[in-house]
């Protein structure tokens, strides 16, 4: 599978400000690849420069084989979904008239409108003016603008900030749904659940700079303490390394009847992010 | 430059304007002043005089100021950046946006002209002198817009432009002397050229307009050069 994006020794400094510090990365085709980090950890910025919102400072970057001279043009833009925190819609338009608007600049044809309607669950909103819709509503018509070309290449950013969780799970599955049927997504955020659940691969950005780059269960097996806890009836929990020899000490204690329950160390990715950067999520 | 996605902007900006109260009023103010100068008409027709500064509030009010608010609500509103990102490009953004403008100042023009009685006054000259006008306010809206932050601030930009290039014409009626260093500056400004040009037939008016025109495209080019500065 080749790379849809390739990042070399990317800076981006704004004055005496560091944004992103020497960053390398490859994210390959139909992967779903998460940037996750704190506000201000320059997650914004990376989105930014690698859409041509932005200039680099210094490095290389390569989206879908494009170097950022070409990012202004209507070939690369085609290719390239993106919804962010600062996408907005047209108030006072119809939610039908703001995609048909999309659908024309993007030279999709007009049927795919009732299509991405579908998809999100709003097709009886389709003659609502937007300015009427509730945050959760607009972020789902956000996306489906942002997809109504279906984009080789999606790029969200904080795509579920402040949703409920009916409408986290709808564009999640919109999502899922997109990267089945082979499209690359890009999403930043920084909520663990969500790259837990929708995340191939994770990276941790701190201080613009990438702490730890795996898929989530790599890097969950990676900080774990790789020991069992045995909790007895008694209240006592004890700890055993998770090696051969424990086996037979967790075979003994269940034969005499002691033994509550026992688990293993599994910690979320907002855990290992605070011990790698000492610093929680938010 | 593709028809369709300049068609697709027109098209989204015609509907906002009907619902857009701040400017889908603004064509009124022309026309009950042309109903109120045609009244002050004595049988000979509107001087030319009269008939242009109707010219200058509807290029200053409908042309400039639409424009104005037009962009600036996309700028405040940030949908601006959406179709930047889109595959429409800023000339296709620019021309979709003008075209509503245009189509709203033409009509309100046309209106105002046939209430003042004044449509036998426009030949060929008038219309060319009328067209370069145009794209001089609407240069000039453009650039106010991608300068301004929000649509509030259009007000502080809109009245000078007004009384500055809208309200030329009528400023001998101020009383000042026709040596006046203040008519004199005042005769090289659009309006007055066209006036000059109605009663002497010259087309050197057409070309002082037409410096004016490109100086409103550059300050329209170096803002937009600045719009595009501030994203990266």
């Amino acid at each position: 599978m080749s790379n849809c994006i390739e990042i070399t020794a990317l800076q981006k400094t704004f004055g005496t400000k560091t944004a992103i510090a020497d960053i390398s990365l490859q994210i390959k085709e139909g992967e779903i690849f998460g940037l996750l980090g704190p506000s201000g950890a320059g997650k914004t910025t990376m989105i930014k420069m690698l859409t041509g919102e932005l200039n680099k400072t210094a490095g290389d970057i390569r989206v879908l084989g494009s170097t950022p001279d070409k990012f202004h043009q209507t070939s690369f833009k085609s290719q390239i979904g993106l919804l962010s925190d600062n996408s907005v819609l047209y108030e006072r338009l119809t939610v039908y008239d703001n995609l048909k608007l999309f659908a024309k600049l993007y030279n999709a044809p007009l049927n795919r409108i009732d299509e991405m309607l579908e998809m999100i669950d709003m097709l009886d909103a389709k003659k609502k003016v937007v300015s009427k819709l509730s945050k959760g509503m607009k972020q789902r018509i956000l996306l489906a603008k942002a997809l109504i070309h279906r984009p080789k290449l999606i790029f969200l950013d904080e795509p579920t900030s402040a949703l409920d969780p009916g409408n986290v799970a709808q564009i999640h599955r919109v999502l899922q749904k997109l990267n089945e049927a082979g499209s690359t997504i890009f999403i930043n955020t920084h909520n663990m659940e969500e790259a837990t659940t929708l995340c191939d691969r994770v990276a941790f950005l701190h201080e613009g700079e990438i702490k730890e780059c795996d898929t989530p269960e790599n890097l969950r097996y990676q900080y774990s303490s790789h020991m069992f806890y045995v909790e007895t009836f008694d209240g006592e929990i004890i700890q055993l390394p998770n090696e051969s020899e424990s086996a037979d000490k967790i075979a003994s204690l269940i034969k005499t009847g002691t033994v509550k329950a026992i688990q293993t160390d599994n910690p979320t990715l907002g855990d290992i992010f605070i011990k790698i950067t000492g610093k929680e999520l938010v | 430059m593709n028809a369709a996605r300049v068609m697709a902007i027109f098209e989204k900006d015609l509907k906002e304007f009907t619902k857009n109260t701040t400017i889908l009023f603004t064509p009124f103010i022309t026309i009950i002043l042309a109903i109120i100068y045609s009244r002050m008409e004595t049988g000979d027709g509107l001087p030319l005089i009269v008939v242009y500064a109707i010219v200058g509030i509807t290029y200053a009010s409908v042309t400039s100021g639409v424009m104005m608010i037009l962009m600036a609500e996309e700028n405040e509103k940030k949908t601006l950046r959406g179709l930047i990102m889109s595959p429409a490009s800023y000339v296709e953004i620019l021309l979709g946006k003008s075209l509503v403008t245009a189509l709203m100042t033409f009509i309100t023009l046309i209106i105002s002209f046939i209430i003042m009685e004044s449509t036998n006054m426009i030949d060929i000259q008038q219309i060319i002198g009328l067209l370069v006008l145009f794209f001089f306010f609407l240069f000039l809206g453009i650039a106010v817009g991608l300068f301004v932050k929000s649509v509030g601030m259009t007000t502080v930009y809109l009245m000078p432009i007004m009384f500055i290039f809208g309200f030329t014409s009528m400023i001998e009626f101020l009383g000042f002397s026709p040596d006046s260093i203040v008519i004199k500056i005042t005769d090289y400004m659009p309006i007055p050229q066209l006036v000059a040009m109605g009663e002497t037939e010259s087309w050197s008016a057409i070309g002082i307009v037409l410096i004016w025109t490109i100086v409103a495209g550059l300050l329209a080019f170096v803002c937009f050069q600045k719009v595009k500065k501030d994203r990266a």
